[in-house]
């Protein structure tokens, strides 16, 4: 289990960690979330030795990483780098030799990687000749080559199509599910909403929100209700406790209401009211629960 | 992996992607053919027999540039073309000569085997002529001194082209060890050219792992100091390989073409200058590698270079004037100071000017000064590596550093 434990880390009067706190076990896979400069990629570097805290530890089940454990830890960088003049079959061998694989095992895992991500073809092309995409595809090939035990992905969906995107939830899923600890940053919510079971917001160096996604939800204060009825509404609404907001479109209402508020009464007198067209009641999305969090 | 497997990885890479990389080529094809054009040429143009025309006016003069052809010709090579071949064109009249000879037509005027003239003297190649013609007056005057005892006009020749007084010298060098200067002077411009081309390659290739952000993966599984010990381990291979290849392809020519003999060199003079070549080098490519760290542009490379370059240039400047001096002021601080040693000692070496107290408190200096400096540039490189921006100060550098 990767464990992060009270981190903190200042750039002169810049404060990036603030008491960062979180962990992810083997074969779960954690979406690591927060706005732009929360901290994200400043505590990711932490787990590498990129940065060095100004207090607080990382831990890999238990013990204080250091090269050799990180041997075994795949990382992808916000910031994607690879020798943009060096064939792409020996930059990916290389990159495992590094890691202490052997130049077989290395060879055999470049070439299962690249027939993976369908650029066998491209083996011997130097890296800056391949389309973004597949420059991305390579990227996270270099991070998995050495089939690492912890897979740490800063941004991965940044700047890749919906196919692209696929591809890389699906090697996520699977690599978790082989009983790899998997961290991954993004901004795109819904896509972590599907992916994720655990996810944690970072905001202005500590984390505010940590769970998995059904427990969030659970024990978020709000819900979501929204009504269309045949007929005048209006009295209907007002005898309601516990809104919070009302947004009419026409006939249909959005609201937003305290958790605990009894929707059941609500729907028996709609019912009087007139055909109900239209009644939904729902958790609040992940979005919700992020702009909640950050706010 | 061991640590020195993985550095050894690193220099692997260098090897392989630089050294099959189209720069890498050209400047090795480019650098031989300009070697041997530097041989060869100033040989062709030099080659074939230097043309002289003289006056002549009245008698005796037939001898005199009879014996001044032989004694200019004495030293060439059994087969080769003369240096010299000298016309006489006949005047009965000084006036019409001397016409010849300000319009160039001539090179000098005999009178009687007595008196030259020539249309200046001082400048360069011109009074060459004077000197071969007085050199044959001379051995002309000679031969009519002895020309009692027979016909010596050989041996008197012989004689004034040897050396016969018998030279030594208190340094204990023997006579012919003048080639010991040059071989200074070439290792020194050895040198100077590797510590300035392939530093500067160092400090490019680090800056260019910034700048590509290759440098981020790489630094999360192995450590800043292996990646910089595998590149100036790589270049280096690759630099002294292109050196060492440069050399071989200049000796070759030097030997096939027959220009001049190459001076036996003894094993210490060998090991001398190898030493000190890579001691310097190793000195120069740390700090490179260390500037290199420091900016994440290309742009911003030259600037970080400068202080080093001027480094190397200072040595260079301080290695010459131990060249003229070996004993002076300058070559004996040069010697003490890490940074011109590489330079200066291999030349007072190779002089035979140096205490042998001296040489060894250099290579501890040098050597105490290259592990000094692999141990700060190496923070320096690993705290530069993974800032961007700008260009990172020294200090931010080393206190960023992990430890």
């Amino acid at each position: 289990m990767l464990s992060i434990q009270d981190m903190h880390k200042s750039f002169g009067d810049v404060v990036a960690l603030d008491g960062c706190t979180f962990g992810v076990e083997r074969g779960s896979m954690l979406g690591f979330l927060g706005p732009n400069g929360a901290g994200k990629t400043t505590a990711m570097r932490s787990i590498f030795g990129l940065m060095r805290p100004d207090s607080g530890e990382v831990t890999w089940d238990g013990q204080p990483i250091g090269l050799d454990q990180r041997r075994h830890f795949g990382y992808m960088p916000e910031q994607r780098g690879l020798y943009p003049k060096m064939k792409v079959h020996d930059q990916l061998t290389y990159l495992g030799r590094l890691r202490g694989m052997s130049t077989k095992a290395a060879v055999a895992a470049a070439d299962h990687w690249l027939e993976r991500f369908g650029l066998s073809d491209r083996a011997t092309d130097p890296l800056e000749a391949l389309s973004h995409g597949n420059q991305q595809r390579v990227q996270l090939a270099a991070a998995l080559i050495h089939d690492p035990e912890l897979l740490v992905l800063d941004e991965p969906f940044s700047g890749l199509d919906p196919i692209a995107s696929e591809t890389m939830s699906d090697i996520l899923r699977e690599q978790a599910a082989s009983g790899k600890a998997v961290v991954f940053s993004s901004h795109q919510l819904d896509l972590v909403e599907d992916l994720c079971e655990e996810v944690a917001i970072i905001n202005k160096g500590v984390i505010v929100v940590e769970g998995t996604v059904r427990d969030l939800k659970d024990a978020a204060p709000i819900r979501h209700l929204e009504l269309e009825v045949d007929g005048d509404a209006t009295a209907l609404l007002e005898s309601l406790d516990g809104i919070r907001s009302i947004e009419s479109d026409g006939a249909r209402h959005h609201l937003v209401i305290e958790a605990g508020t009894d929707v059941r009464g609500l729907l028996v007198r709609a019912q009087d009211a007139g055909r109900i067209r239209h009644f939904s009641y729902t958790a609040p999305s992940l979005s919700d629960l992020f702009r909640e969090a950050v706010r | 992996m061991s640590d020195l497997g993985i550095v050894w990885q690193i220099a692997r890479r260098e090897l392989r992607e630089r050294g099959r990389s189209k720069a890498y080529l050209i400047t090795s094809v480019v650098t031989a053919i300009l070697v041997v054009g530097l041989i060869l040429v100033p040989r062709l143009l030099d080659g074939g027999t230097d043309q002289y025309e003289v006056g002549s006016i009245g008698s005796s003069n037939e001898a005199i540039i009879e014996a001044a052809e032989l004694l200019v010709n004495a030293n060439d090579e059994p087969d080769a073309e003369p240096s010299i071949a000298i016309a006489t064109v006949g005047f009965s009249d000084r006036g019409q000569a001397e016409a010849a000879l300000e319009e160039r037509e001539l090179d000098a005027i005999l009178i009687d085997g007595s008196e030259v003239i020539v249309e200046s003297v001082g400048g360069f190649g011109e009074s060459q002529i004077l000197s071969y013609l007085q050199r044959g007056a001379a051995s002309v005057e000679l031969e009519a001194i002895v020309a009692a005892e027979g016909d010596v006009a050989a041996d008197v020749i012989e004689v004034m082209t040897s050396d016969p007084l018998e030279t030594s010298t208190l340094s204990g060098q023997e006579a012919g060890d003048e080639s010991r200067g040059a071989i200074a002077y070439a290792g020194l411009l050895l040198l100077y050219g590797a510590v300035l081309l392939y530093g500067t390659w160092i400090l490019s290739g680090v800056t260019e792992e910034k700048t590509n952000r290759v440098v981020e993966v790489l630094l999360s599984s192995i450590k800043p100091w292996q990646l910089l010990a595998g590149k100036i381990l790589g270049i280096g291979i690759l630099g002294i390989g292109q050196f060492a290849g440069t050399i071989l392809i200049a000796v070759t020519t030097i030997q096939l073409a027959g220009i001049f003999e190459l001076p036996s060199l003894n094993t210490f003079a060998v090991v001398n200058l190898i030493v000190w070549f890579i001691l310097g080098f190793l000195l120069f490519a740390v700090m490179f590698g260390a500037g290199g760290s420091l900016v994440s542009r290309m742009e911003d490379a030259q600037n970080v270079a400068l202080p080093m370059s001027m480094t190397a240039v200072a040595g260079f400047f301080v290695a010459l004037a131990t060249l003229s001096d070996p004993d002076g002021v300058a070559a004996v601080v040069g010697t003490f100071v890490p940074l011109t040693a590489p330079f200066v000692v291999p030349v007072r070496a190779a002089l035979d000017a140096i205490p042998w107290w001296q040489y060894a408190a250099a290579l501890i200096l040098t050597v105490g000064t290259i592990i000094g400096l692999v141990f700060v540039a190496g923070r320096i490189y690993a705290g530069g590596l993974l800032r961007y921006g700008g260009r990172v100060k020294v200090r931010e550098a080393w206190r960023s550093a992990a430890e």
